[in-house]
């Protein structure tokens, strides 16, 4: 009888029910469409970087993350990767040797970053073919290399023309070769475009005498979501109590530690993590001044609720019904009220944001031509995912349980007497 | 079975330097199955002295005893439950639930006795049927006449058998053909079931029906007389 007299209570004041409920549903759903378009923003900036650069997870050498040293590498056998390629999360697996050497042509010379890829996986990955303004892009078993445009023109280069690479091997040894130009690739960082090239992987090895070893393994899990779960697989997998257990004694140190350092793309690019995390903040924040603002007219209603049946609750406590059931009658009808707000705010919101997840926002102008130039795709996509739901359902339902002390303190309050004369006074 | 008071005394104000004193000094006794009307003047202490039988005000000094239970010395969730299984309350202007159906609001108090809903049902038709709305079960009281809505506060008030009924101006608002009507039926309850009925009042209609009359003045008892 209590629940069917808290939802016919909702209805003697249609308006302001109606109003309250739609107030909390708009914000639900401009928070729900804002905050799935900004995790959309947020995966789609991770996976195209991480293409371009870092990639999602890397294992690397425990020492590499600090040295940055050809020294410190990790095998780049079947036998070591092994363990990542059986998790069913790893979508694919590119080793890369990654060093720095001086690039020479005639009288000029420039530092620059070596990049040793199995070129067809890479170019599957970031389709870096793509990027190749002059010549071709390489093969693995190639003796030429990839260059960036700016360090070409820097160094006066063209396709076919020859370059001097010349740095640290492996273990002190001298690095330093000859090679032919195959392509010239355009990057539209400056910073890329300035300073890297490609080679295929067997011939930095040669060129670094690194032998059977790379400076990283990139690993691309099937979903974003999954990446917590990845490097807490990959992890155990590389851990030194399971690397005891196998011949890879190698990958453990003297006091017994793994030598083997997961790493996700928020360790490797540090500034983007932060300027994703503040831009999140800013997110969060704007969505809780709008649930702020809704909150006030939930309370509100809440308080009036109470407030104009005074009489009523006295005539109910003099005829029998304890405290207890009367504050609950009012939790019930608040509850009644957001559950009717979140009901409306997710019919509307969920269609809105499934229909932008698969048709998203197309970018047109500047900023259009800017991503395509980056090698991303010109749209603001839409996260589709449980939590973003769970979550502002879990915001509208916690406004509510901070709406209802108030009105329940003065319900506990109320003095019978008073209330029978319909006053709003508690003693 | 019965009502008694040991001097009873209510003052608000108590600790200003204008206190009111709303009943005073108080020793009154009413014997079960009594059709009892308390009149006085607006002001006197009337609906203070329900209350106070009641179970819904506390009073300054004094003891309301009934079946021989203090019920001022009673905690509230068993002053809650006390009045709800042995006290029925009539209000002047109804009072009832206006979101609830006729019978809705008679089964609504029996279900806080825990009632089974089938009970509840079948003694809230019958209830009904006695004060004449067997046809009207189903209609909100916004749609019921003011008469026919404190008929249903009647069936409410007796739903769940209690043996003291306080009815504080229940004819206050009804017309001499509703305030027949209303009489006739608590008059047949009081005399079939033995329930108490107090009422206060200065409707001379009730005051004429009364078989007790207490009559009341600045908180002080004038007058008791049976007729």
């Amino acid at each position: 009888m209590l629940i069917k007299l808290a939802w016919r209570n909702l209805w003697r004041q249609k308006r302001r029910t109606i109003l309250t409920a739609m107030a909390l549903a708009l914000a639900l759903l401009l928070s729900l469409f804002m905050r799935s378009m900004q995790e959309g923003s947020y995966a789609n900036n991770i996976e195209n970087s991480a293409k371009f650069s870092t990639g999602l997870i890397q294992l690397q050498h425990v020492e590499f993350e600090e040295s940055q040293s050809i020294e410190d590498l990790l095998p780049a056998t079947d036998e070591f990767i092994a363990a990542a390629r059986k998790l069913d999360d790893v979508e694919r697996i590119l080793p890369r040797l990654e060093s720095y050497a001086l690039a020479a042509a005639g009288d000029k010379s420039k530092g620059a970053m070596v990049l040793g890829v199995m070129p067809a996986l890479e170019d599957e990955y970031s389709s870096i073919s793509d990027k190749v303004v002059e010549g071709e892009f390489i093969k693995a078993d190639d003796k030429s290399v990839l260059i960036g445009q700016g360090l070409a023109d820097y160094l006066s280069l063209t396709v076919d023309d020859e370059l001097v690479l010349y740095g640290q091997g492996y273990r002190g040894q001298t690095a330093a070769g000859l090679y032919k130009i195959k392509g010239i690739v355009h990057f539209p960082l400056p910073q890329l475009d300035n300073l890297l090239i490609y080679m295929p992987l067997p011939l930095s090895q040669t060129l670094f005498s690194t032998g059977d070893q790379v400076s990283a393994w990139v690993i691309d899990t099937r979903d974003l979501t999954r990446l917590e779960q990845t490097m807490a697989d990959l992890k155990r997998e590389y851990s030194a109590t399971l690397l005891k257990n196998t011949s890879q004694h190698s990958l453990l140190d003297r006091n017994g530690k793994s030598q083997v350092n997961v790493r996700d793309w928020e360790d490797l690019a540090p500034e983007m993590a932060q300027q994703i995390a503040m831009d999140k903040a800013g997110g969060i924040f704007m969505m809780y001044l709008l649930y702020g603002v809704v909150g006030f007219g939930l309370f509100a209603t809440i308080l009036m609720m109470t407030l104009e049946r005074y009489r009523e609750f006295g005539v109910m406590m003099a005829t029998g019904l304890v405290r207890t059931k009367l504050l609950g009658l009012v939790i019930l009808e608040s509850s009644f009220i957001s559950l009717l707000g979140v009901t409306i705010g997710l019919a509307l919101g969920t269609p809105l944001v499934v229909w932008f997840h698969y048709h998203p926002i197309q970018l047109t102008g500047e900023t259009a031509q800017m991503m395509l130039e980056l090698g991303w795709e010109p749209i603001l996509p839409m996260l589709l995912s449980p939590w973003l739901f769970i979550d502002q359902i879990l915001i509208v339902l916690g406004l509510m349980l901070l709406c209802l002390p108030y009105p329940l303190w003065r319900i506990y309050r109320l003095d019978l007497v008073t209330a029978l004369k319909g006053g709003g006074h508690v003693n | 079975m019965s009502i008694q008071t040991t001097q009873l005394r209510k003052t608000y104000n108590q600790d200003t330097d204008f206190p009111v004193h709303a009943v005073k000094q108080l020793d009154l006794n009413i014997e079960q199955g009594e059709f009892v009307a308390v009149m006085g003047p607006s002001g006197s202490g009337k609906t203070t002295l329900l209350n106070m039988i009641g179970g819904i005000d506390i009073p300054s000094a004094g003891t309301v005893v009934i079946d021989g239970i203090d019920i001022c010395s009673l905690k509230d969730q068993a002053l809650i439950a006390f009045r709800r299984d042995n006290i029925g309350f009539i209000f002047q202007d109804y009072s009832l639930l206006p979101v609830l159906t006729a019978l809705e609001n008679v089964e609504f108090v029996m279900q806080l006795q825990g009632h089974s809903e089938k009970e509840c049902r079948e003694r809230a038709i019958a209830l009904l049927n006695q004060v004449g709305l067997g046809d009207q079960l189903h209609k909100i009281p916004s749609k019921l006449s003011g008469g026919q809505q404190q008929r249903v506060a009647v069936a409410r008030a007796l739903a769940p058998s209690p043996r003291f009924v306080m009815a504080d101006e229940p004819t206050a608002n009804l017309d001499a053909k509703s305030t027949a009507e209303l009489l006739d039926i608590m008059q047949q309850l009081n005399e079939k079931e033995g329930t108490t009925f107090i009422f206060s009042t200065h409707d001379p209609r009730v005051i004429k029906r009364a078989r007790r009359v207490i009559v009341f003045e600045d908180g002080q008892l004038t007058e008791d007389r049976v007729q």
